[in-house]
């Protein structure tokens, strides 16, 4: 078990910039899941750190090492690709126990160590099988064993979830987590799907072109996203994001829809042109004449919840409930927002407001 | 009505390439089976039905055995030659494709394949050469006697695979490449990962992954070099100076019988125990590769 330390990282191919000077650092032990749209530089430096990419600039440590120049064999990690890479020509147990083999091990120790995996992993009875013969899951199950007998100090996971479909992503998911509690490891997870970041992870990095856009615990991204970016990329459904001013202590749209902002943040926007944010899931239901009033557009209960697209003056909202309701599309409502899970972010900069 | 126009269609549509396809394949082969039951003298209209006789007197037929003997040694002499050595180099070529050359590589390697046959073993019969050939020159220089390559009957046979091998050689590369380039590259970064050197990834990875072009490279050679004829006859000519005589095969053999003996129903005969040869290695290719289909 190790930290893991990256300092100023840069990567560039040509003139492209891949990554731009990223630093993170992620404590002996913790789940890091490394989150963005597909092409913001993820996968690159999760690459990086497994020595599959060089480094054009800055540092990367594991424990007090810096790696930097270390071959990818030496830099006791384990990775877990997304299309799994299993040598289809090697059965389960030549497939875990292929590292050992190659540090030339004793028969006895590679027998245990694969023995020992395929127990935690449930895959005692496809010992002798090819690759071929197995399930997805199963197959996902055999990566993570051929990364666990190597008993790294850091595992590293390229979307390993991606390629399985919806039922058996969320159980795989539930026993990674296990996984990670019983092994207590350094993880570094990569994946594009926010749901799977929030789950998971201790700590969430989210990326986009090449630069990190937040640090911080799941919750705390979710509470308060430092930027309209992070705002719009956790959280599902997405979090309506409205252009328009703050005047009078209240947030006004170009078309002259008003929303409730608390004092606070008001007085520190003031007079600036801004975007408001306010979650799907933040709206309640008013009594007539309380609150914003809104059309319906569309209405879709799902039983445990309703999500309603509502019209407010020529904006659309998200609107998430958790109640019953009895309406149609076309029909008025009235939503009650609360002030304080409101987010203003300063439209020229895209970044966060907050009362001083 | 509209599935059966449209399969109407698509027979008229490949009913040319059929009809090319059997005529100038399929005629043939039916032709040569025929006659090897025959015996005709290519002038004749007469052309008696004897039966299996051809078949019966091959069995005693010292120069046909001798051209079967270096014939197979020809051909499975090319086989253990190129098949590892194409390997080789297609890993080379495909591994270090960041070099400059790597096209002027994959170039040089391909042109032997396409260059004209005779002109070809023409340059090699210069450097087999007793007297003025680079061969000896260069083995001079290490102290070694000038030998007779074309002259020994056993150089001789080396001297002709060397030069089928390096004919045979680009296009077993050229089908390597197309294999190295299909091999899923997580594979090998799983490998990197796993601590296997780049020696050790070719070994436990490569060469069981491209098992199937192996297989093919393999076949498609072995098949080819059975039928060399023109690389000998220009190589390998005897003392007097008689081309081909020196290493004689099978080919040769069935156009002596053919055009100086006038034996078509025995050369007929020649062509079918060829045939079948060919036919068993493509049969055993076959049932290599369904095996290794029936583990998946």
């Amino acid at each position: 078990m190790a930290s893991l330390e990256i300092q100023n990282v840069h990567k560039a191919f040509g003139p492209t910039k891949i990554i731009r000077d990223v630093s993170l650092s992620v404590p002996d032990g913790a789940f890091v899941v490394l989150v963005g749209p597909s092409g913001c530089g993820k996968s690159t430096l999760l690459r990086m750190i497994a020595g599959l990419e060089d480094i054009s600039g800055g540092t990367i440590s594991i424990g007090d090492r810096v790696i930097n120049e270390v071959e990818p064999k030496h830099r006791d990690i384990a990775m877990v690709f997304q299309n799994y890479a299993l040598y289809p020509h090697m059965t389960v147990a030549e497939n875990m126990g292929f590292s050992l083999r190659l540090a030339r091990r004793p028969r006895a120790e590679v027998t245990e160590r694969i023995t020992n995996a395929a127990r935690i992993l449930g895959l005692t009875d496809y010992l002798e099988r090819y690759p071929k013969q197995l399930s997805g899951g199963q197959r996902q199950r055999v990566a993570m064993g051929r990364a666990i007998v190597r008993d790294p100090q850091v595992f590293l996971f390229d979307e390993p979830l991606s390629n399985l479909d919806a039922k058996l992503r969320v159980q795989m998911r539930a026993e990674l987590m296990e996984l990670h509690d019983r092994l207590k490891t350094t993880m570094v997870y990569v994946t594009h799907d926010q749901i799977e970041a929030m789950t998971m992870a201790d700590i969430i990095v989210v990326m986009r072109d090449g630069v990190v856009e937040q640090i911080g615990d799941p919750l705390a991204l979710y509470d308060r996203p430092d930027n309209v970016f992070v705002a719009s990329f956790i959280g599902s459904p997405a979090m309506n994001l409205l252009q328009g001013s703050i005047k009078e202590q209240s947030f006004r749209t170009a078309d002259g829809a008003s929303f409730p902002v608390n004092a606070a943040t008001a007085t520190a926007a003031a007079g600036k042109s801004v975007i408001y944010g306010i979650r799907p899931e933040h709206f309640t239901l008013g009594e007539p004449g309380e609150g914003i009033e809104a059309t319906i557009r569309l209405f879709e209960p799902t039983g445990s919840e309703t999500y309603i697209a509502a019209m407010v003056g020529g904006q659309q909202l998200g609107v998430l409930l958790r109640q019953r309701l009895r309406a149609s599309v076309g029909d008025t409502i009235w939503l009650r927002i609360d002030p304080a899970q409101v987010h203003i972010f300063d439209a020229a900069t895209d970044q966060r407001i907050a009362p001083r | 009505m509209l599935k059966r126009r449209r399969l109407i269609f698509s027979l008229l549509a490949i009913a040319p390439v059929i009809a090319i396809f059997a005529y100038v394949r399929l005629f043939p082969i039916g032709e040569i089976l025929r006659l090897s039951l025959h015996k005709w003298d290519i002038l004749s209209k007469n052309k008696p039905f004897i039966g299996l006789a051809n078949f019966q007197e091959l069995f005693g037929d010292r120069l046909f055995h001798e051209a079967l003997i270096n014939t197979s040694i020809i051909a499975f002499g090319v086989l253990v030659i190129t098949v590892p050595l194409a390997m080789v180099l297609a890993a080379l070529i495909f591994y270090r494709t960041r070099s400059r050359f790597a096209g002027f590589y994959e170039t040089t390697i391909f042109i032997p394949h396409v260059v004209s046959l005779v002109p070809a073993a023409m340059a090699w019969k210069w450097i087999f050469d007793a007297r003025l050939g680079p061969l000896n020159a260069l083995l001079s220089v290490f102290g070694i006697e000038p030998q007779a390559w074309l002259f020994d009957p056993k150089l001789s046979l080396i001297s002709v695979i060397i030069l089928c091998s390096w004919q045979a050689l680009g296009y077993a590369v050229l089908i390597y490449l197309v294999g190295f380039k299909n091999l899923p590259k997580s594979l090998y970064e799983a490998a990197k990962l796993d601590g296997a050197s780049g020696f050790q990834s070719f070994w436990h990875l490569s060469i069981p992954l491209l098992k199937p072009i192996s297989l093919y490279v393999g076949v498609a050679t072995l098949v080819s070099a059975f039928n060399v004829y023109a690389q000998v006859y220009v190589l390998a000519s005897d003392a007097q100076g008689a081309p081909g005589r020196q290493v004689r095969v099978l080919v040769l053999d069935m156009l002596e019988n053919t055009f100086r003996n006038y034996r078509v129903g025995y050369a007929a005969s020649e062509a079918v125990v060829l045939l079948v040869i060919v036919l068993i290695l493509t049969f055993i290719q076959f049932s290599l590769l369904r095996e290794k289909g029936a583990r998946k």
